[in-house]
């Protein structure tokens, strides 16, 4: 596929969250420690579980369960940490919050808040599009293509690149969800993410999803979220409509 | 037809139809290597390579310093090509395309008079290979694979696909690596890639054995000599494909079955005349282990030690007698329906054979060649790679094994007045001619079967008589790594044979034995070395235009007194770094294009999104 469609497949899956870094996060410098150190904790997250599930892989395709205990427990894992998190951010919140108060500037905003929580969110995107699907992309770089026995219609690396993409774009959003859902105590919220992680976890590895399928359901997901999002942003109808009509662009384009 | 004039056609040959098929399945990965092999699918094939003569070359390579990259058709559906592509062509449908074209017919791909050149005779147009259409003596500037029968039926269902989906994204394509030395370095024939070291000689290393073995402290030897000589080599269009079953190994196979007869019998040291048998290698490329056997043989040489070249009979009346023996033999052996007829006295002289060399070092030898046919060659696969196992027949090669064994003992003995219990003793052992082919022709068993493995550690499974290069100096006692796994097999089976009994119990050896009338056999295998009392050594087979010096091979210039050396081709194949062919599907190059130009509007795009959705947040703030 030569170096053209490489640096394609990675511009797919990381292009956004690039932007988003060079749009947002690099105007303030603390958001990039929190990009890099978030990144780092959910790498590291994600190698402690393939170190534990190492011993029981190669799994055998023939029953299901033991697909879905991996991505349960997989979630489930992730989870726990998102709330570590939380705890953690809880905790430095207070000390700048103190800090602040000391030197006489004003307090954390709404707005920083969410800045912070979007920055842990992509730091999380970004260590799953590493870790799934940037490691895969070496093959990509040479002359050959390849295609899914499940998928003949596109490229194995546009699918995991689309698919990295989707997931960048949900960790992002559902650390924002996340982190207001535990500020506010709104259990639905606090809920809502990890029912979606979990669901979009299992959806990729379904034995039954065939390729839009798979696609539509993803981009469904993320339809969804992005409306609680701006249901927390108190965005104006215009706004939502717009970001509305981007997703729909998306969702067809990938069916050619 | 009009395929022809375009682009070359790259070409692939196939035979046979096995039911394989292929699927790119993705839950039996497990890692990125694994993904990068199914994405590559490597083909076993046999290639053609290029070799090389003083005058040109022959064979195929890629035309350049890269690898080749085409797309695969069948030859029924290469109707209009516009592009560089890879043809499956079946054997029927080359032979076809040969006969429409070319008017070549036959499976044989070598001359109709192979290496004329060296006949002791001037009509050098008679045909003795009829079916022989020359093609292997052809350049070819793009590279030819031989497919496996699993390989074949892959690649039929790759191009059948290619044929069905022709949307234009995705296509696949065959990757030949075939890169040739000389073509990189441009030398383009065998003075001047010897000379730039991008190529080596033909040759190997040929075997003699004497029964009995040859007594080294006696300072004269005087005992007339009898040799017996079969040749291993074999040639064809695809280098590691040469079986060369009827030709020549059922004389190899018939030389190794007489020699285990006679060994059986006793008092070879109360007869009047010498046996030594004689395998030679690099006949099929210009005599080379008969011509320099000869020259060893004048040169006196420690390899040869023990054979004058006076003794080997001169005789005038030896032919006489020979043919007497064999029909003494014939008699004997009655009751098994073989028969010995002289040739018809219309053909111009001795077939393409190594008597040919004798022959012109020396035109008083008395020699015989025997064969299977009569006025021109029965063997319509001569030189092909089609020439296997089921081209021969094993009781034909007892037959021909029977009657040399007693027609040697007859003219070694001397004696007019033999009893027939004598002759009748002597018998060709029939389990050990069908064990040998299956060794030495096929690849089931193969050079791993019992008979082998008691010998020597052979470095392949599947056979291949192919004369090969000369690696490294020349020597009469090689590196073993540098002998070929039959020209080993062959020395410790004649060793073995040959050997006279000790009365002392035998030592075990590694490699050499201290006593000079001993050799080491099954010396690769751990353990079980032994020293034998016997007299049988290798003698290197190459060109006798050339040299090895410090390094570097030379070409001599040609000498008066070598005229067989005067009109040597003197062979040497190209050196290369791989050969290797693989099937991947490609991308249509906008496809790519699509693809990069996606990724970058949509980080573009999501730029703006963002852009739009900070300044849209930051208003709304300011709202409230």
């Amino acid at each position: 596929m030569t170096v053209a469609a490489g640096i394609g497949y990675a511009l797919i899956a990381l292009g956004p969250s690039l932007s988003l870094f060079v749009a947002v996060i690099s105007k303030k410098p603390f958001l990039i420690l929190t990009v890099l150190s978030s990144t780092l904790l959910w790498l590291i997250s994600l190698i402690v579980l393939s170190g534990i599930w190492r011993a029981f892989l190669p799994l055998k395709s023939t029953t299901w369960w033991p697909f879905a205990l991996l991505i349960i427990s997989s979630v489930g894992f992730q989870e726990g940490l998102r709330v570590l998190f939380w705890k953690v951010y809880k905790r430095l919140e207070d000390t700048l919050d103190a800090f602040a108060d000391r030197v006489g500037k004003p307090r954390l905003f709404l707005t920083d808040k969410m800045q912070i929580a979007l920055a842990g969110g992509l730091g999380h995107g970004v260590a799953h599009a590493v870790f799934f699907c940037l490691s895969l992309l070496t093959p990509a770089f040479g002359p050959a293509t390849f295609y899914v026995d499940r998928c003949p219609q596109m490229p194995f690396f546009l699918i995991s690149a689309i698919i990295a993409l989707a997931f960048v774009t949900i960790h992002t959003f559902s650390m924002v969800i996340a982190f207001n859902g535990y500020a506010e105590g709104n259990t639905t919220d606090q809920y809502f993410v990890p029912v979606v992680h979990l669901v979009a976890g299992m959806v990729v590895k379904s034995a039954f999803a065939r390729c839009f399928c798979l696609l539509s359901q993803k981009f469904s997901l993320l339809r969804i979220l992005f409306l609680i999002v701006l249901k927390n942003c108190q965005l104006s109808p215009e706004t939502a409509l717009v970001v509305f009509v981007w997703l729909n662009v998306l969702c067809h384009a990938c069916s050619f | 037809m009009k395929a022809m004039a375009v682009r070359p056609l790259l070409l692939f040959f196939f035979f046979a139809q096995v039911r394989l098929s292929f699927s790119g399945e993705l839950s039996s990965m497990e890692s990125i290597p694994d993904l990068q092999e199914s994405m590559y699918m490597v083909v076993d094939g046999y290639p053609c390579v290029r070799l090389l003569n003083l005058s040109g070359k022959i064979g195929c390579s890629n035309p350049g310093r890269e690898k080749v990259v085409a797309s695969i058709r069948r030859f029924r559906n290469a109707n209009d090509l516009t592009q560089l592509t890879a043809v499956l062509v079946s054997l029927d449908e080359l032979q076809d395309l040969l006969h429409r074209h070319f008017g070549l017919i036959g499976f044989s791909p070598t001359q109709k008079f192979p290496q004329a050149e060296f006949a002791p005779y001037p009509s050098i147009n008679y045909e003795w290979n009829s079916m022989g259409s020359g093609i292997m003596l052809k350049a070819y500037d793009f590279p030819v694979f031989l497919l496996s029968e699993s390989s074949t039926s892959m690649l039929q269902e790759v191009a059948d696909k290619n044929e069905k989906v022709m949307n234009g994204y995705t296509t696949s394509v065959a990757e030949f690596d075939l890169v040739m030395q000389t073509t990189k370095a441009g030398t383009h024939d065998s003075e001047s890639c010897l000379k730039e070291q991008t190529c080596l000689p033909l040759g190997g290393y040929s075997v003699w054995s004497s029964l009995p073995p040859i007594n080294m402290s006696l300072s004269y030897q005087s005992k007339p000599i009898i040799l017996l000589v079969a040749s291993m080599d074999s040639a064809s269009f695809f280098r590691d494909k040469s079986l060369g079953a009827d030709s020549p190994i059922s004389g190899l196979l018939s030389l190794l079955a007489a020699v285990d007869a006679l060994s059986r019998v006793d008092g070879w040291n109360d007869l009047n005349k010498q046996l030594v048998f004689l395998v030679l290698t690099g006949e099929a490329w210009g005599y080379l282990g008969s011509r320099r056997f000869l020259h060893e043989l004048d040169m006196q040489s420690d390899g040869v030690s023990g054979l004058n070249s006076s003794l080997i009979e001169m005789v005038s009346s030896a032919v006489n007698d020979a043919l007497d023996a064999l029909k003494r033999a014939q008699d004997s052996l009655k009751s098994e329906n073989i028969e010995v007829l002289s040739s018809n006295s219309s053909n111009p002289g001795i077939p393409p054979s190594s008597l040919m060399a004798f022959l012109k070092k020396n035109s008083l030898t008395s020699g015989i060649v025997l064969e299977d046919f009569d006025t021109a060659f029965t063997n319509k696969f001569y030189h092909s790679h089609l020439d296997d196992m089921a081209n021969i027949n094993s009781s034909a090669v007892v037959a021909a094994a029977s009657l040399i064994a007693r027609s040697l003992y007859i003219l070694a003995s001397d004696n007019n007045d033999m009893h027939s219990s004598v002759l009748g003793a002597i018998n060709v052992n029939t389990s050990l001619v069908e064990e040998l082919m299956g060794c030495l022709l096929s690849c089931k068993p193969g050079l791993s079967c019992e008979m082998v493995k008691n010998y020597i550690a052979p470095a392949n499974v599947c056979p291949s008589h192919y004369v090969g290069v000369v690696i490294g100096e020349p020597s009469f006692k090689p590196y073993l790594g540098y002998v070929d796994d039959v020209s080993r097999f062959v020395w410790n089976f004649l060793a073995d044979r040959t050997s006279t009994p000790k009365e002392n119990a035998s030592s075990s050896c590694s490699k050499d034995c201290t006593n000079e009338d001993e050799v080491c056999i099954r010396a690769e295998i751990n353990g079980k070395g032994v020293c034998v009392i016997s007299t049988t050594r290798y003698v290197p087979a190459y060109s006798t235009r050339l040299m090895f010096e410090s390094g570097i091979w030379n070409v001599l210039p040609p000498n008066s007194s070598d005229s067989m050396g005067s009109v040597d081709p003197v062979w040497t194949e190209s050196n290369w770094n791989t050969i290797g062919l693989r099937v991947y599907t490609i991308q249509n190059g906008a496809y790519d294009h699509f693809i990069l130009i996606g990724g970058i509007t949509v980080t573009i795009l999501a730029y703006f999104m963002i852009a739009l959705a900070r300044s849209l947040i930051t208003k709304a703030l300011k709202r409230d």
